[in-house]
């Protein structure tokens, strides 16, 4: 089964059972957590000099 | 155990609890919203709908604004807690919007998620399709502006075609097979392919 069916299968299966959300908002709270701790140590406590410094370096600005 | 979505009228409510990235979202746009018309497009569109998948940026499309307008926009944004990628004055950052380059804002003292803002005119002519055909969507109490569905899928096939695109828009094919309209896809198309 490739990547693409299971994503179908799951779309098939979330129609019909909301409870799977509950998976999806542990996700997305998660990358915020582990996002945020990570950015906080690398920048703080100059975030935004450093942040921009960071964005300049790969390219996002 | 109940439906992913329902309709109520025109408007598709998915049912969920709101997470971080709806609140983000919507405190951002409870500022923009003052000042500018909007449509969230791409990732969120699909990650509102269940798609499991990180994301960094939310990308927004608003109709190019004067500067009297943006300065107004800013400076409420960075009272509410904003800081923008660009700079942190009006002068630094409003000749992005004129040279209709996009610009990032996270909450202070963060850099993921962040809005992608999407300057836009008539003449980027997809874009201002679907920013004037919008579809409503809410999520609890948040109500939000997204493009017709069957655009936004065509536009990931047709135009992105990554593999996170690909794998969005089968989601979104699969989770609103129901309420998906096939001549849509046609009359989509060539409006999409001029963006090629």
């Amino acid at each position: 089964m490739k990547e693409i069916d299971y994503i179908a299968l799951y779309a098939e299966s979330l129609k019909e059972d909301n409870g799977l959300f509950k998976q999806q908002k542990r996700l997305i709270e998660s990358q915020f957590q582990g996002s945020s701790s990570l950015f906080r140590g690398m920048f703080s406590p100059n975030f935004k000099a450093n942040a921009r410094q960071y964005l300049r370096k790969v390219g996002l600005l | 155990m109940g439906k992913g979505y329902h309709l109520e009228g025109d408007t598709i409510i998915i049912n969920r609890e709101s997470t971080k990235l709806d609140l983000f979202v919507k405190d951002f746009l409870d500022v923009l919203k003052k000042y500018v018309d909007y449509l969230l497009v791409s990732g969120f569109v699909s990650i509102s709908s269940g798609r499991t998948r990180g994301t960094e940026d939310v990308d927004i499309l608003v109709p190019i604004m004067n500067k009297d307008v943006f300065e107004k926009l800013f400076e409420e944004l960075q009272k509410s807690g904003f800081w923008c990628y660009q700079g942190d004055s009006v002068e630094e950052v409003y000749p992005y919007i004129t040279e209709m380059s996009n610009i990032r804002f996270a909450r202070v003292d963060e850099m993921f998620p962040n809005m992608e803002v999407i300057p836009i005119t008539e003449k980027r002519k997809a874009k201002f399709f679907e920013f004037t055909h919008p579809q409503k969507m809410k999520v609890q109490e948040f109500e939000f502006k997204i493009p017709p569905l069957e655009f936004e899928i065509l536009y990931k096939e047709l135009v992105l075609g990554g593999q996170k695109d690909l794998a969005d828009a089968k989601h979104l094919r699969t989770f609103f097979a129901e309420i998906i309209k096939k001549e849509k896809f046609k009359e989509y198309e060539p409006i999409i392919k001029s963006e090629l």
